[in-house]
């Protein structure tokens, strides 16, 4: 059974690969730019849980509800009062201010932190585990898996079925146009960038309750984060899904046969992709 | 009613229109007429708060200086821009819902633009991006008087149509001409067509009005002189 042990651990830690990406896809398929901040978002956003939890003492729902909340405004704010002045048509302003970003939350998580490995203590549940038809998989990640699979669906409706959702989708299309609409695109981006801090915070407290992160870990998540959404197509919500799955079962697999490898083979999935389907699993060949 | 005094715009360095200025009363419709690059979009966009322009521009007594966009388009300025413009990823009811989104009050809705262009409402579940150009230009059309407006912006409207749709489309325009307060800025290559279908006309050549006049009985060749700058155009 060792095969299929290896695949539901690949499958559950790709769900959490995922949803490093989705907020970074999400980014990308609004704004058209890569948001370099988005590892230090995550990252940071798992801090503000610890900070909370740990020196204030609060229950860990209760701390992780909070951060998800402030990483939400912090990503809010941000884009309205700085990312938001170097949006153009050329994405190099956007990206080095995202660049910037990334530098002085990584220094300011040291400065308040220190460079220590931390973690969420959850409790018991953390080691409890449970047989799936002969195969024991751990509570935990299975909880993340599921959640990350509902926020993937819930944000795929929310962007589907609701009159923001389709306002989104309509400043991705075309952002010059939108004002005629009566909309507000700095709003709009500043909307979408919050949630996708909000979602890079949860992956960034998923990690730091399965294993330990420190204010250094958010340029290894940037790079999984990428790789996601490379393999599974830019822009695409369900491409992140499913490269974010692909890359779990690479990663467990690879580190399986040849524990030494590191992050190696998903690097080779990510260069084989861009040989073979340079649009991604799930990605459509760019028209216009 | 629309009043534009003294209107330029300008695209970074580049000054697209000269001190213009015209006004249309409540209900009519103006031709917009001029070669391609005489300041026709420029001056419809100068309109929209969508390039740099100074002037003044009134809508029903509103000052529009200043404002962006989403404000004026909240002030009832509606623009069914060149090349359609079609939310691609939308659906044709998403696509003209959008419109509505200033939820200003008036006449037009769902249910009045579909009875306008009946193919809307039975491709109202397709992705407006599989859509004929003809249909793309309905749905512009459509999406621009959802927003119920006071001012209504048509630029090119039967730019790359076929004959016969463009025909229909500006039937189409013909049937709801004069019908409330709106007031229309028609930009039109075809000098006939444009004068057919409007009020008054005003024909701008390099960014300035070359000749302006009643649409009814216009002289069509002093247009046409007007239109290319020939001398004694006026």
């Amino acid at each position: 059974m060792i095969a299929v042990d290896v695949i539901i651990s690949g499958l559950l830690l790709g769900g959490l690969y995922a949803l490093f990406g989705l907020g970074l896809s999400l980014i990308f398929g609004v704004m058209k730019i890569a948001n370099i901040a988005h590892g230090e978002f995550a990252i940071g956003g798992a801090f503000l849980a610890i900070a909370t939890a740990l020196f204030m003492g609060a229950p860990i729902w209760i701390a992780v509800m909070l951060a998800l909340v402030l990483s939400f405004g912090i990503g809010f704010a941000l884009q309205l009062t700085l990312i938001n002045r170097v949006m153009s048509d050329d994405p190099m302003p956007a990206l080095l201010m995202t660049f910037g970003l990334s530098i002085v939350i990584q220094n300011l998580l040291v400065e308040l932190f220190g460079a220590d490995n931390r973690s969420l203590d959850i409790g018991p549940l953390a080691t409890a585990g449970v047989d799936l038809g002969g195969v024991s998989v751990g509570v935990l990640p299975l909880a993340m898996f599921a959640l990350a699979i509902g926020l993937f669906a819930t944000l795929h409706w929310v962007l589907k079925h609701t009159k923001a959702g389709r306002n989104v989708r309509a400043t991705s299309d075309d952002p010059d146009m939108v004002g005629m609409m009566g909309l507000d695109r700095a709003r709009i981006f500043a909307l979408v960038m919050g949630i996708s801090a909000a979602l890079a915070a949860l992956a960034g407290i998923m990690l730091a309750m399965r294993g330990s992160i420190t204010p250094f870990s958010g340029a290894e998540r940037l790079l999984i984060a990428f790789e996601v959404i490379v393999i599974g197509g830019l822009g695409s919500i369900w491409g992140s899904l499913l490269g974010g799955l692909a890359l779990g079962v690479v990663h467990v697999i690879a580190l399986r046969l040849d524990p030494s490898s590191g992050p190696l083979y998903g690097h080779l999935l990510l260069l084989a992709i861009l040989l073979l389907r340079p649009e991604g699993l799930a990605g459509r060949v760019a028209q216009r | 009613m629309l009043e534009a005094r003294e209107l330029s715009a300008f695209y970074g360095d580049f000054q697209a229109l000269f001190d213009v200025s015209f006004s249309v009363a409540q209900g009519e419709t103006l031709a917009l007429i001029g070669a391609n690059g005489a300041g026709k979009t420029s001056l419809l966009h100068s309109l929209c708060g969508l390039c740099t322009a100074s002037g003044v521009v009134r809508v029903g007594g509103t000052d529009l200086t200043g404002l962006t966009p989403a404000q004026r388009a909240a002030l009832g300025v509606a623009l069914s821009p060149e090349g359609r413009r079609m939310f691609a990823s939308l659906t044709v009811r998403e696509n003209l819902e959008i419109g509505a989104n200033t939820a200003r009050p008036g006449p037009w809705s769902l249910s009045s633009v579909t009875d306008l262009f009946p193919i809307l409402g039975e491709f109202a579940d397709r992705p407006a991006r599989l859509l004929s150009g003809g249909q793309q230009q309905m749905v512009a059309i459509g999406r621009a008087l959802m927003a119920n407006p006071a001012l209504l912006l048509l630029d090119e409207v039967s730019l790359g149509l076929a004959p016969v749709v463009a025909q229909e489309v500006m039937a189409a325009l013909g049937q709801i001409r004069g019908e409330s307060a709106m007031v229309t800025i028609l930009v039109e290559q075809d000098i006939r067509r444009a004068v057919g279908a409007s009020d008054r006309f005003l024909c701008l050549l390099e960014g300035r009005v070359a000749l302006t006049g009643q649409s009814e009985g216009a002289d069509l060749d002093a247009i046409g002189r007007a239109y290319f700058g020939e001398e004694n155009a006026a």
